[in-house]
Formats: structure tokens, sequence, C-alpha cells
């Protein structure tokens, strides 16, 4: 079917394989793509890259049909975006996050949006290192008494274009995605210099003020004499400051030159640093009239806007004007937005805010937005991340895990069955862990003072003491909560090869097993399912929770089970992950049951699910939740040493043995 | 007075800075032998304000620090045995009743709840003590005196005063002195200028903002003037700061990450 002479020499099986996996979802956007493929191959130098532009193009059209001939169509005229593969996948995947309630949208983005911003490595890097040391950089803000405000990071950009300076509003305040700055420990100073500098516009700046019929040059002054004012105030406060900004003042005659953005910088220069000296007459004035408002009281903002009238004034007869797209002078000082009130507020950079609409964070998760009441969906949701192993980062928002609502379970049934030593139990996990000290013990390891001085008291007031004069040191033994999730998917509903049974109900026999044996002793089961219909519906089942005993209800719920749907792991993984991250027992681990690989309807490429849930352990594993599968795919071994690791795994063959080696399992990981 | 508890007597005067009226409070509750609860964050000078004021009413000043493991007995005294036989050992609770000072139990709620009630006939007017192992029942000395501390912070809810025992108490809350009195406070007690001492107290002040956001409390006077101390012996400040209160308070890297931003908002660049 691919058949153009171009194409060829990188054509092979794997290309075959995901053109045919696209024609499956999408036979319009196959279609586009293969007239396409030509044009690629001039810019993928492998069979490898274009499959991945055929991935994404199948990944597209399950998520959005629409806009996968659209992406398609693109391919087609501008092939050479395919050069950075991994630019164009980030590119895709923020626009289906981005847009994925509004279709006219979605396809305006595949259409226009220009993918170069996620090329840009260095902003990626600096991205990273923001986003993950946005927590401090809160902490940092709220000692300031700054606790409105959020942390976040502006829109992607060109790398061609000089970074874009801090915003600040009043919920949010955005840093850029790029740091420049020359040596990377210097990444979090400036990110420090940026916030601190907010910070003090927040606490000493009039915010939102009129702009009025002030000219843009007069407010480039004002908002170049407030900053300074700002930050020599926050300096009272604050002293060490000063030294954090001091870094980014590199501007000199020399450095800067005489236009107006240099002299803008060696004015910012001499406002900040006394020791700087310049030469041109101008700086020295408006350092001058600085000095004299100053001296006077730093919070009169009128003698300051006077100064910077004066100082407008000269630069209008200096002929000097205004670059289009002035930036801030300092690289840590923000855009000055905040100054003035928006409707009058300095010109909007259009190309900044790029054609993106801005979804309010809540709407998606909002069930009125929905058309139809009938359709209302009032289970519990939870949204989880999913690992791309392509990308090496986490798609975020990505999966949607539902949790059923309970069956229906006959009230007398677990009325009759309610087991004392429940409440016990539910107390003594609650005592703090400490090893416990057993005093007045007739055997011990050491002598418990206290008893034997009133031993020796009895004696000696002639009663007869009881002897029991030893105390010992126990350890709590450890307690372990296990998740026993079981895969509910369609593949379940099959015979395993060479019996009579289906894997479901072996899954059935083996968590009856296992929720019978761990229920009566101290360690805490639950009994969890799962199936998924692509990555917007995980159905999860609580068949038993952590604080119901197993009883006739439960046992009924479990016996009701069938098989449908797809596996995908991750998303179970991490919600079973978190079911037991609220519990307090000393280990935890979840035992999965299954009988095949990962794999959902709105996947096409092969390991995508296998890696995502392999990162799902690895989470789990940092949160101190162990993980064992238990499979009986004899096929197996491909895929699950990937994912659990070498030793956390079993592939039982034959049907009559699942139970058993469960069992065998379960008690190696509760002794282990 | 008896010869026993002379020694408890505090001589010199323990300095405390009064930021209220705190010392004319806890004098006419002393004056009317009401039982008294001093709450407020760890450092804040709890202790230290007991000291003085047992410096200032000329009494004997009996400490304890209560702790999960102590008893009853701890409390009250228990039998010994010598060479004639057996001798009873009075515990500082009882040293404290008998011969008539003030018994201050430090961090209260850590003791267990069943080791809190025996105070209970003390606090009332009955103003006894039953010591059930002798057989005796001591009538309190008009001079003795009640005080108890706690921190309502971090402790859990599991650890709480009974309703039965706060009640019998008066209370005052502390907290830490306006930052012009901490930064004197610091200053007197560390030996630091005065201008040190402000910034440290800044820092504490913006540490203090994090309660509630991973923090459990801020910087406390104690860390302050520990750090002061370090700095007057010559430590330069950058590691004074981060030997003495920021690596101490929290585990956690973003917390550490602003605490040490907050440091430098004060003292400039790490080196």
């Amino acid at each position: 079917m691919i058949s153009t002479p171009q194409a060829g020499a990188l054509q092979g099986p794997l290309l075959s394989r995901r053109m045919a996996a696209l024609r499956a979802v999408d036979a319009a956007a196959h279609e586009v793509v293969l007239t396409a493929l030509p044009r690629l191959t001039a810019y993928c130098g492998h069979e490898a890259a274009l499959a991945e532009a055929v991935d994404l193009t199948a990944q597209i059209a399950t998520e959005a049909p629409d806009a996968a001939r659209v992406f398609a169509e693109r391919l087609y005229g501008q092939p050479e975006m395919m050069a950075d593969a991994a630019g164009v996948r980030r590119w895709t995947l923020h626009g289906l996050q981005r847009h994925r309630n509004d279709a006219a949208h979605r396809i305006d983005y595949f259409r226009r949006n220009d993918p170069r911003p996620f090329f840009d490595q260095r902003a990626r890097n600096d991205s990273d290192y923001l986003m993950e040391h946005r927590g401090g950089l809160i902490h940092y803000l709220a000692g300031f008494g700054i606790a409105q405000q959020s942390v976040d990071l502006h829109e992607p950009q060109d790398e061609r274009e000089p970074a874009q300076a801090p915003t600040a509003d009043k919920e949010m305040i955005r840093l850029p995605r790029r740091l420049d700055v020359t040596e990377t420990g210097q990444r979090d100073l400036l990110a420090r210099a940026m916030l601190a500098h907010i910070a003090a516009h927040l606490r000493h700046s009039p915010l939102a003020r009129m702009a009025g019929n002030r000219r843009p040059m007069l407010l480039a002054m004002i908002a170049l004499i407030e900053d300074a004012r700002v930050e020599r105030l926050m300096a009272q406060e604050y002293p060490g400051l000063h030294a954090v900004w001091s870094s980014f003042f590199t501007a000199s005659k020399e450095a800067s030159g005489h236009d107006l953005a240099g002299l803008m910088a060696r004015l910012a220069r001499a406002l900040h640093d006394p020791t700087y000296s310049d030469t041109n007459t101008w700086v020295r004035k408006g350092r001058e009239l600085f000095e004299e408002a100053a001296a006077r009281d730093l919070r009169d903002v009128d003698a300051f806007d006077y100064a910077a009238r004066q100082l407008s004034i000269d630069i209008g007869r200096m002929h000097l004007s205004l670059p289009i797209r002035s930036r801030p002078t300092v690289a840590y000082r923000d855009d000055n937005a905040l100054l003035w009130s928006p409707d009058l507020a300095l010109p909007v950079d259009e190309a900044a805010d790029g054609d993106i609409e801005l979804i309010p964070s809540a709407a998606r998760d909002d069930p009125l937005l929905a058309q139809d009441l009938s359709d209302l969906d009032l289970r519990p949701r939870y949204v989880y991340q999913e690992w791309d192993h392509r990308l090496e980062a986490l798609r975020e928002d990505w999966t949607t895990v539902f949790e059923q609502p309970r069956q229906n379970r006959g009230i007398e049934a677990t009325a009759s069955f309610t087991p004392p030593t429940r409440t016990s139990h539910h107390g003594a996990r609650r005592t703090p862990d400490r090893s416990i000290r057993l005093t007045r013990q007739a055997e011990g390891d050491e002598i418990d003072m206290n008893a034997m001085v009133e031993n020796v008291v009895q004696q000696r007031s002639g009663l007869s003491p009881d002897g029991r004069i030893f105390c010992h040191h126990s350890r709590r033994r450890r307690s372990t909560a296990v998740v026993l999730l079981m895969d509910l998917s369609t593949s379940t509903n099959r015979f395993v090869p060479g019996s009579f049974t289906k894997v479901i109900d072996l899954e059935k026999q083996a968590a009856v097993m296992v929720a019978e044996m761990l229920d009566a002793g101290r360690d805490r089961v639950a009994v969890h399912g799962f199936s998924s219909n692509g990555r917007h519906e995980v159905n999860y089942r609580r068949i038993k929770n952590f604080d119901e005993p197993f009883g006739p209800g439960q046992r009924a719920e479990l016996a009701a089970l069938t098989s449908g749907l797809s596996t995908r792991m991750g998303a179970a993984l991490r919600h079973a992950t978190t079911a037991l991250a609220k519990e307090t027992t000393d280990t935890k681990v979840i035992l999965l049951l299954t009988d095949g690989e990962p794999s959902d309807i709105d996947v096409v490429e092969e390991n995508y699910l296998v890696e995502d849930a392999r990162e799902a352990v690895a989470r789990a594993a940092a949160r101190r939740v162990r993980t064992f599968c238990l499979t009986l795919d004899r096929r197996a071994d491909r895929y699950v040493r990937r994912i659990f690791g070498a030793r956390n795994f079993l592939i039982v063959e034959r049907a009559s043995a699942f139970t058993a080696n469960t069992n065998n399992t379960l008690m190696r990981l509760l002794t282990r | 007075m008896n010869d026993d508890i002379l020694p408890l007597l505090i001589e010199d005067e323990p300095y405390y800075r009064s930021t209220g009226n705190e010392v004319e409070l806890f004098s006419a509750a002393m004056t009317r032998a009401l039982p008294m609860m001093l709450k407020g964050p760890t450092g804040c000078g709890k202790t230290r304000f007991v000291e003085h004021m047992a410096w200032r009413l000329k009494r004997p000043l009996v400490t304890m620090a209560c702790n999960e493991d102590m008893t009853a007995s701890d409390l009250l005294g228990r039998w010994l045995l010598d060479a004639q036989g057996t001798v009873w050992h009075d515990g500082p609770l009882t040293t404290a009743v008998r011969h008539g000072a003030i018994c201050y139990l430090d961090e209260v709620v850590e003791a267990r709840q069943d080791t809190t009630v025996v105070i209970h006939p003390l606090t009332d007017n009955r103003r006894i003590l039953h010591l059930d192992k002798r057989g005796e029942v001591v009538k309190a000395h008009p001079d003795f005196r009640l005080v108890v501390s706690y921190n309502p912070g971090y402790q859990s809810v599991a650890k709480d005063l009974k309703p039965s025992t706060s009640q019998r108490f008066g209370a005052i809350a502390f907290d830490f002195p306006p930052p012009a009195i901490e930064a004197d406070i610091v200053a007197y007690e560390s030996g630091v200028s005065p201008d040190i001492a402000e910034r440290l107290v800044a820092v504490a002040t913006q540490s203090r903002m994090l309660r509630g956001r991973g923090l459990d409390e801020g910087m406390s006077t104690r860390m302050l003037i520990h750090a002061g101390a370090l700095i007057a012996e010559g430590i330069s400040t950058h590691d004074a700061c981060a030997l003495a209160m920021t690596v101490p308070l929290s585990d956690d890297i973003d917390l550490q990450a602003a605490l040490r931003g907050f440091v430098e908002s004060q003292f400039g660049l790490w080196p």
C-alpha cells in the first residue's frame, strides 16, 4: 500500500503496522498521512520517526477525530516540523489538553498554532526546574506575606524570542519558561529575585492605577522609578535582598550603549547600586531626582511620579523613542502590568498569548457543563497523570478513574455479620508506633526496678511479694495492608488454556482465599477490581474496603463480577496506591491478579501502557507501596519483568496452581 | 522554710522581658493560690517566665519535665530500700506540696492522662495530696503553687488535656513577642549587635508565616538566641543561621529552600 519510491527506503514492518493501526482508527486521516509520507521521509532520518508521526495522528484520532485530518494535512504542508518529533509530541498533547472541551479551538490549534515553541530544549529544562521547585517558591512568597497568589509558568514561546518577563495579577504569578542566566546554578537565584521583586510591588506599589492619558514613554519611566522605589522600601525590611538583586545589574556605558533601552538599564543600575558611577547626564539627573525624593519620603508616590515625568520630558528632548516591544530593563523585573488597571494597561502583547483560550481550571470537572442532565455522571472521579515514555514526561490530568457505586448489598446480610473483633482492631491501629515495654513480667530480659523495690518492700513488711519483677521490650508486629487488585477486562472471560475454568473465576477464588485469610488476622485487606474504556473512563470497583468485614454482601458482590472492557493498568495502580496512602500500616502491598498485558482502546502504540504501568509501580514504590503481579499469561515474561521488576511477579501457567500460588506469594510478602 | 528546698530558691534574677500584663496577672493568681496554665508555642519563654516569677515571688521552684513514661510515683514519691529497711522518698510534687514551693510541670500533656489526675485534689479547695502507697494525706503548705505549661500547637488530638483537668486552671496565652522586643531579647541573651538581632527576628517572622504550610511551628526565640550566640562566637551569619535555625526546623526540601531564601533576604547571598 505504501509504495512511493522515495519512501520505500524507510519502510519496514513497523511502519506498515502503525499505518494499519491508523487506518483502523481513522481512514480519512490515514489517506492524508499516506500522501504526506514521501514528503515526511525527507525530514525523518529513520523509520521510527515516521512511525512516530503516524502514532501521533492515531493518538489525535482517538481523542478528537475531527482534528486528526487537520493534523495530517499539517504534516503534509509542513513536514519539516517532524524533525523534532518529541517537540511535536509535546505540542500535540498540549493542544489536546488545552482544548479538550472545544472542538473549534482544537481544529484551529492544529491548523495554525506554531509547534516551534515546544522545540526549545533549554526552556524545557528551565520549566522542569521551576516546576520542581515550585513548592519552595510558593513558601518563599508566603514568607513575605504574599499568600493570595500562586506560582505558575507562562505559555511556551518560540526560542528565538527574548525570554518573557514575569507577570503578576490577583491570583497568579507567572514566571517565564526560559531563564536567561549564564550558569544553571543561578536559576534559583533568578527565580527568587523575580518573586521578591513582585512581592515588593504587591506590598508597596499602588496597584491597578488608572493610566489616564499618560504616554507609553511616561508609563515606562514611572515603572522604572517605581521598581527602584519599591525595592528600596523592601530592602529596608529585608536588607539581604539588595545582594540578591545586585547579581542581575550588568548595564554599563560600554555594555548597554546610548539608546533608550541602554540608558534605562544604566539608570536602573544607578538607582540600585550606590557605588556605580555613570557619565551620562540624563542618568545622573535621574539619580539625583530619585535620591532627592527618597531622602524626603520613600512612600510619597507623587514625588516619584514627578521625577519620572521630568525624565520622560528629557528623553523627548533627546528624540529617543521606546522600542515597540520593550522588555523590562533588568532580567528579574516583571512587566509592571500590575501597576495599571487592565483596560488602560500597556499594550498587551498579542503574540505572547497566542490563540489559546484560557479554560477556568474548574470547568472540566463541572458537571453542569453537560447539556443533558440525564447524562450526568455522579460517580466519584479521580484524575491521574500518565507517563509518556517517548517524552519522558508525565501527561498531566490524563486519565480519569471512576469509582463504581456500591452494589445494593442486602442490609440484613451486613447486619447479621458484624465481627466483634473489628472495633478493637480499629482502635489498636491508631496507637502510635513504638516498641512496647512490658513491665511486671514473671520473666524477661531486665529487672523492673519499680516492681523489684516494691517486692522487697512487701517482703520486709511481712507480705508475700508477687514475684513478677522483670520487664522486657517487645516489638509490635509489623502490620500490612494489602490491596488485591483484580483485572476485570474482557480477556478474563476466556478459559485458562488446558482447563475448564475462566480466568475471572480463578481471580475470584484467589480473592476469597486472600480476604478470608487476612481479614481474620490483624492485617488489613481490600479487594478492588478495574477495567477501562479509554483514558476518560477507567472503572474502579471496591468490592471490599479496608474497613469492611468480608461479609455476605461483599461475597455476593465478588461473585457477581463480570468481565468487560480493557486493561489500563497504570491508572488502576495509581488509584490503588492512593487508597493505600491513607493506611497507617507498616507495609503496604498491591497484589495484582491479571491475565495479560496492559491495553486500551485509545492506545495504538506498543509499550506505551507498559511503560506507564512501570512508572506507576515506581511511583508506588516511592510512596512505600510494594507491588506484586500474579499473571496467567504464559508469554507475560516480555512485559511483567519490565513493569514490576525482576522479582516481583509470578507467572502461573496452570489454573489449579493459581490459588495456591497466590497464597504462597502473599505469605512471602507478609513475612518479608 | 525547709532546708531541703532552699537550694531551689532562685537567687539571681532570670532575665525576662515582659510583653504585656502577664507579670501582674500571674502575681495576682499566685496571691490567690490559683493553679496556672501557660500556653504557647515552643521556645517563646514560658519556662523562663516561671523562673522569673519564682525569683520575683521569692518561692522555691520545683520543675518537672513531663514525658509519657512518667508514672504517678515519679511525681508523688516511692519506697526505697536502705540498710534498716524501707524508706519513703518524696517525689518532686510531694516535696513542693509539703514545703511550699512552686511546682512547675513542663509540657504537661506529654504525661499520660492517668498520671495527671493525681493533681486534681490539689487544684480545688481541698488542696490535699493522697499518697496512697504510704497511707498519708498531705495537706498543702499555704505557699504551695501549681503551674503547668503546654504547647497547644503540634500535639495531636490524642494528646490534649482532659476538660476535667484543664478547667481547674487559670491560663495565660503566650506568643512570640513583637519584633522589636524580640530583637532586644535576642541581643541581650546572645550578645549579638541589635542590627543582627533584628535581622534574625525578621527571618523568624518570615518562617512563622509558613505555619500551617508544612511547618508546625516557626522559628522560636530560643533558636534565634542560639544562632545569635554562635554569631557572637565568631561563626559566620549564614552558617549560624543554617545550624541553629533553618536545618533543625524541617526536613522538607521545599521548606528548606524557602527558609534559606529568608536568611538570604536578610543577610545576602549564601556563600
